[in-house]
């Protein structure tokens, strides 16, 4: 094509312009793709791997399709320090979300050993072993071993001293449902309610302080009678304490059992049936909430209890907030006991009048040489029980406290086997608890009214 | 001049024992006795515990009916501490027996109040299972025994009464009793490691480990027991006979024996 290049010198000025290839390509020289390099793209690029299964995907149609995974419950600890948890409770929670599926209670934490260590001391040094079970209402435990030695010794205390027991065991019962009353509101959410009835305990207290010398455990009731009689004066104070407690009583109804949120948080929260109650060996509150008349105060009168008139309330639905309001009758009831108790007072003698259990009058120890022989093996080795067994029950405030005594006719018990009613209530935890959700099994540990020192003795 | 001697001696005697005893003129009085069945007196003396006497005659033909009934395994009913009725029982008729208690019409004792365990090394079934039972319906207790070895299990009340599930437990852990049948038999009270079974009477007051918290280990060790003073026992027998108006006292009475034998209480 350059035929024409001889001519081409006219065009000299004209090298600033392009030359017009009309046959060649403009960049020629670049290369684009072609046939070949288009064939090797045809075909699958990576095939899928189980690490490309983890990468996340665009879905580029519309339809998802469902993915079949595995789900497990979630198991949680409600350990043993925790403020809902009544003590040392350790609950092992199946949790499906947030509903309970099963509950495990795990005991033991504050397990003493005292069905053991009662085997080796006599009968007077095992008195303040039987403090420390329900240690919010001690002197009605002490009633029941009291009653339970009682029956082996095959004695009877003289009258006042079963009424100073009815004063003493109804006075725990107040104490007790006073705490177990506004711990529940606390748990619920209410916490002044706590604060005012812990006041209230305080006065009992310093009752109990002035009765025997010691506030919380005074091993006072002790079997033969009482230790010591009440001081002067006391019957009077007590008196006012009770006709001052059923307004303190109306001041935490107000805030609580007319509250919507209560009810809502308490109604239809482990409600048990009559004869599951039972089956499962319930007893006390547990038990009346559910409609079943049962009270060992007047079903089996113990210590003078069929002298004085009282009413003992039933539940009807058999949940929480049944169980708050029987509580609440129940002390209203005791406040009543403990008045007739006052008014009826018998004049006499507390301790029974055989001198080879009770121990003689500290005056006449230090005058008589009898007394003093008897003072000093009562001190030391202790009264000797005839041999035998019994199974004694008191009406704790809880429940059933009951004594299995075997005595071998020295003056250590063979065997003490103690039934609380909170081992029992605790182990219906794992029936009453499942379908509920996390925050009413906190409610429900609550009014179940369970101690530790019951539990684990 | 014997006569003198006799009257003087005689007047001494008394005179001593008038001291001694609270009980003045023992020899005249009439000595308290639990086995009034014939003739039931109403105790009168007031620091002697009243019984009802109808309560205990109405016990004692219940035990007689019991023991009709369940021939097969009612080996003894007997009657302890005034008015507790108890049955005694072989291991093979827990379940028979305390199902015929729950559901008889003139039984109905629906609740199991307890089931206590009790180490008695020297017999050859060393162990004791005692359950308690109540009836609402009759307001009335009663008392089954069974006995066992370290090897022999026990049936599970668990099926008869749900309340024996953590009583159950409880003998295992602290007693031994393997307890067949039961749905979910684990210690409860001891630690979550511990070897041992605490209550029986070989097992020493202190046990045999101690734990303590070591800061090289940064954990709760367990280690070999040391104590400060050594265990000191109390030997409290008294030389002289303790009850003498109890002499005569039974500790249980015996309504039904048909095995025969006579086992001596401990």
């Amino acid at each position: 094509m350059i035929w024409f290049k001889k001519y081409l010198p006219i065009f000299r000025y004209t090298s600033h312009v392009r030359d017009f290839k009309t046959c060649v390509l403009l960049n020629a020289k670049r290369w684009a793709p072609d046939v070949d390099f288009m064939k090797q793209f045809e075909g699958v690029a990576i095939y899928p791997t189980e690490e490309i299964e983890k990468y996340f995907k665009v879905i580029y149609s519309s339809i998802v399709r469902p993915v079949e995974r595995k789900l497990q419950n979630m198991w949680i600890n409600f350990g043993p320090q925790h403020p809902a948890a009544h003590g040392v409770l350790r609950l092992i929670l199946e949790l499906d979300g947030e509903t309970v599926v099963r509950a495990d209670p795990h005991i033991g934490y504050l397990h003493r050993a005292t069905e053991k260590l009662m085997e080796h001391k006599h009968y007077t040094q095992n008195l303040p072993f039987v403090d420390r079970f329900d240690y919010v209402s001690t002197l009605a435990n002490e009633q029941g071993f009291a009653i339970a030695v009682e029956t082996l010794l095959n004695i009877e205390v003289p009258p006042r001293a079963k009424a100073i027991r009815v004063l003493c065991s109804e006075l725990s019962r107040i104490a007790n449902h006073l705490l177990n009353i506004s711990g529940t509101i606390l748990d619920a959410g209410g916490i002044t309610p706590f604060f005012w009835m812990c006041e209230e305990r305080e006065k009992i207290y310093e009752l109990h302080e002035r009765l025997c010398g010691a506030r919380v455990h005074c091993a006072y009731v002790r079997p033969g009678g009482v230790s010591q009689d009440i001081p002067i004066g006391f019957l009077d104070d007590v008196h006012e304490f009770c006709m001052k407690l059923g307004e303190r009583c109306d001041e935490t109804e107000d805030i609580a059992t007319e509250n919507r949120l209560y009810y809502a948080r308490t109604a239809g929260i482990g409600a048990v049936k009559a004869h599951e109650a039972i089956y499962h060996g319930f007893s006390g509150p547990m038990l009346r909430c559910t409609g079943v008349k049962w009270d060992l105060r007047i079903a089996l009168p113990y210590d003078g209890y069929d002298l004085y008139d009282f009413d003992v309330p039933v539940g009807t639905m058999g949940d929480s907030y049944d169980r708050h309001l029987l509580r609440l009758i129940e002390l209203r009831q005791s406040l009543r006991i403990i008045n007739q108790v006052i008014d009826t007072m018998p004049a006499g003698e507390i301790r029974t009048d055989d001198s080879k259990i009770s121990l003689p009058l500290r005056a006449e120890m230090k005058t008589s040489m009898e007394a003093l022989i008897h003072h000093f093996k009562l001190c030391t080795e202790g009264y000797i029980v005839p041999p035998g067994a019994t199974y004694t029950a008191v009406e704790c405030p809880k429940g059933e406290l009951g004594f299995y005594m075997v005595a071998d006719g020295t003056s250590k018990p063979y065997r003490v086997g103690i039934r609380s009613c909170s081992y029992n209530h605790l182990a219906g935890l794992s029936f009453m608890g499942k379908g509920l959700m996390l925050a009413d099994i906190s409610i429900l540990i609550a009014t179940i009214d369970i101690v530790f020192g019951d539990i684990d003795r | 001049m014997s006569f003198l001697l006799k009257r003087t001696l005689g007047a001494g005697k008394n005179l001593g024992r008038a001291v001694l005893n609270s009980n003045q003129y023992t020899g005249i009085q009439r000595v308290a006795t639990k086995t009034d069945v014939a003739t039931p007196q109403v105790e009168t003396r007031p620091t002697v515990a009243k019984l009802d006497p109808l309560q205990k005659s109405q016990l004692i033909d219940f035990g007689k009916y019991i023991a009709e009934c369940m021939p097969k395994y009612v080996q003894k009913v007997q009657i302890t501490a005034g008015n507790e009725l108890e049955v005694l029982i072989p291991p093979e008729g827990v379940i028979p027996i305390l199902q015929f208690l729950k559901d008889h019409h003139s039984a109905q004792f629906a609740s199991l109040v307890d089931i206590g365990g009790m180490d008695v090394p020297n017999r050859p079934y060393r162990f004791e299972v005692i359950y308690n039972l109540l009836s609402l319906r009759y307001n009335a207790r009663i008392r089954v025994k069974t006995y066992t070895d370290e090897l022999t299990p026990v049936d599970s009340a668990c099926e008869v009464f749900k309340a024996a599930n953590w009583y159950e437990r409880e003998i295992w852990d602290m007693f031994g009793v393997f307890f067949a049948n039961h749905p979910d038999l684990r210690r409860i009270l001891t630690d979550y490691g511990f070897e041992g079974h605490p209550f029986r009477k070989d097992f020493p007051l202190s046990g045999y480990v101690e734990l303590r918290y070591d800061d090289e280990q940064k954990r709760v060790v367990v280690e070999p027991l040391e104590l400060a003073q050594e265990f000191r026992r109390f030997e409290l027998s008294a030389p002289w006979e303790q009850f003498p108006n109890f002499r005569g006292n039974p500790v249980s009475e015996e309504v039904v024996n048909q095995s025969g034998d006579q086992p001596k209480k401990e």
